[in-house]
């Protein structure tokens, strides 16, 4: 496969290979959800983990959207207990690997409901494992259109809409939210 | 408060999380439970969920047990629950380079492939690409052709996506679906267009003149994806790169054209492309000016995508990058510290003694 970085001046190399990996990680820093790309890159488990907690330790506190790692492009972005991240080289187009993460974050968002923290997302994870497989595939962004990543990931015959669901249900998510904006 | 208390309490013990310490003997036991008739889509995701999930932490599973596993998800092709069967091919794309005789879902995957429910249709063709090998490919390459020039979009790209795959192990079969490619550059949808440059294109790499051609056309009739447009910008670029002659000129136009796109991806490719392609300060004024924008935007990657793209430049046209000094040094503070550093090392191999001062 066309992964390796060839090209040797400046320019960006014309591949289609530019996502290096994705994750979610908890508020502690664990791996809920994480998939490498190159096999050049981060290719053992252990790595994977120290690259990942390194990464960890110096965004979770700095809401700063990107940063440079271990010759690595990473967008960040957090919400209540989850963070979510995108790697690409370092000799890519940002804004590309912006645009991944936003299909990401957008996806899960949507699949979720709104409520994006852990507990949910974990109940979820069927879902939230199919949105990943349609956002990248094997390194090729799939789909950036959030809205097409859930059509194509959210398939639980029996989601109802929000105009059918319970009264319980919904008082539920909004007791949900209330207390998330408590915290905030 | 209270019960925010009581749930920061369960984290902590774990029981707000179904798949802490799950253990793999266990969750291949209950795979077994596939053989069971009828089958209990939800019960089943349930243990699929849990296997990817185990796969995914990075436990590592042998050749024995992932080909147990594997065969144990080949059952549940009975149900025709939509999810469990995405999970299905999920499991099989996972398992794929674990278990032994994979190939033995290939007539499943095949009839999906081919069937109805597009759902199906643009997994089952990512599952069955990461199965086979180049001697059972001509056996599917007829669906492969149909698919790439497929209506619906996911499956469009899906068949697309696989050919790339599947070009480094088998590139002359997949150049013979670059017909099909070609024909799919044109779609409506962003992606199938993208997908199909991006296959086309790698089956021209080593084909100058058709690469010429290509460029040439698909420039003077811009596309309408961005990320297409990122790709040709590229392709154009690593022409002028190759090329020094006059005939590089209407490439460099087409790129200049591309810093007055909407989208700030292109708009930032072009201007990337540009720099480092330009001989003279005077050149590059407009992409510079893009550059310098960027640098005082209120989105961390547009300011790094500035910085860094102008902390390059400072190699080849120092002068250039002086004119950019003050919104360089307005990054020194800047909260991101990538940002900030690239900036104070531009500043330093740029600036002269006058900006120390301030």
């Amino acid at each position: 496969m066309v992964h390796t970085n060839t090209m040797e001046g400046s320019l960006f190399e014309p591949t289609l290979y530019i996502v290096k990996g994705m994750c979610i990680l908890d508020s502690d820093g664990n791996r809920i959800l994480a998939k490498y790309y190159d096999k050049d890159v981060l290719t053992t488990a252990k790595e994977q983990k120290a690259f990942e907690k390194n990464l960890f330790n110096k965004t979770h506190r700095a809401n700063a959207e990107i940063i440079m790692l271990e010759g690595l492009t990473c967008v960040y972005k957090s919400n209540v207990d989850l963070f979510f991240y995108v790697m690409g080289s370092s000799h890519e187009n940002e804004l590309i690997l912006q645009s991944v993460l936003n299909a990401l974050y957008e996806s899960v968002s949507i699949l979720l409901r709104r409520n994006v923290e852990k507990r949910v997302l974990l109940e979820n994870l069927d879902a939230v494992m199919l949105a990943f497989d349609e956002i990248c595939d094997g390194g090729v962004i799939l789909d950036s259109d959030p809205g097409s990543v859930v059509a194509r990931a959210a398939l639980r015959p029996d989601d109802v809409p929000l105009a059918e669901q319970t009264v319980a249900q919904v008082l539920q998510s909004a007791k949900e939210q209330l207390k998330w904006s408590l915290l905030k | 408060m209270s019960v925010f208390k009581r749930d920061k309490k369960e984290e902590e013990e774990g029981g707000g999380n179904p798949y802490q310490n799950l253990d793999k003997t266990i969750v291949l036991q209950e795979s077994r439970y596939f053989n069971q008739t009828p089958v209990n889509p939800r019960k089943c995701c349930l243990i699929l969920t849990k296997v990817l999930y185990l796969l995914n932490q990075g436990e590592k599973f042998t050749t024995q047990e992932a080909t147990e596993a594997f065969f144990a998800t080949t059952k549940l092709f009975q149900s025709k629950d939509v999810m469990l069967r995405r999970m299905v091919y999920l499991c099989i794309k996972e398992l794929s380079g674990l278990a032994q005789d994979v190939i033995i879902v290939t007539s499943s995957l095949t009839k999906d492939m081919t069937g109805k429910e597009d759902l199906y249709r643009a997994a089952a063709i990512r599952a069955l690409c990461s199965i086979t090998d180049s001697t059972m490919l001509q056996a599917i390459e007829r669906y492969m052709k149909q698919a790439i020039v497929d209506k619906n979009p996911a499956v469009s790209s899906a068949a697309l996506v696989s050919a790339l795959h599947l070009s480094s192990t088998a590139p002359d079969l997949v150049r013979r679906w670059a017909n099909e490619a070609q024909e799919a550059i044109a779609s409506d949808n962003a992606m199938v267009s993208y997908h199909a440059l991006g296959v086309v294109a790698g089956s021209r790499k080593n084909d100058k003149l058709s690469m010429v051609k290509l460029v040439t056309r698909l420039g003077r009739s811009p596309l309408k994806s961005p990320y297409a447009l990122c790709l040709l910008i590229r392709l154009a670029a690593q022409l002028v790169e190759d090329d020094d002659s006059d005939s590089s000129q209407s490439y460099i136009e087409f790129i200049e054209c591309c810093l007055r796109h909407k989208s700030e991806m292109v708009i930032y490719e072009a201007a990337h492309a540009i720099v480092n392609l330009r001989k003279t300060t005077r050149d590059l004024a407009p992409a510079v000016s893009v550059l310098q924008l960027f640098c005082g935007s209120s989105k961390a990657s547009l300011r790094l995508a500035g910085a860094r793209t102008l902390a390059r430049l400072t190699a080849k046209h120092p002068t250039a990058v002086a004119a950019c000094a003050v919104d360089l040094e307005n990054l020194i503070s800047d909260s991101n510290r990538s940002v900030a550093t690239l900036a104070v090392t531009t500043l330093l191999a740029t600036g002269a003694e006058s900006s120390v001062d301030r």
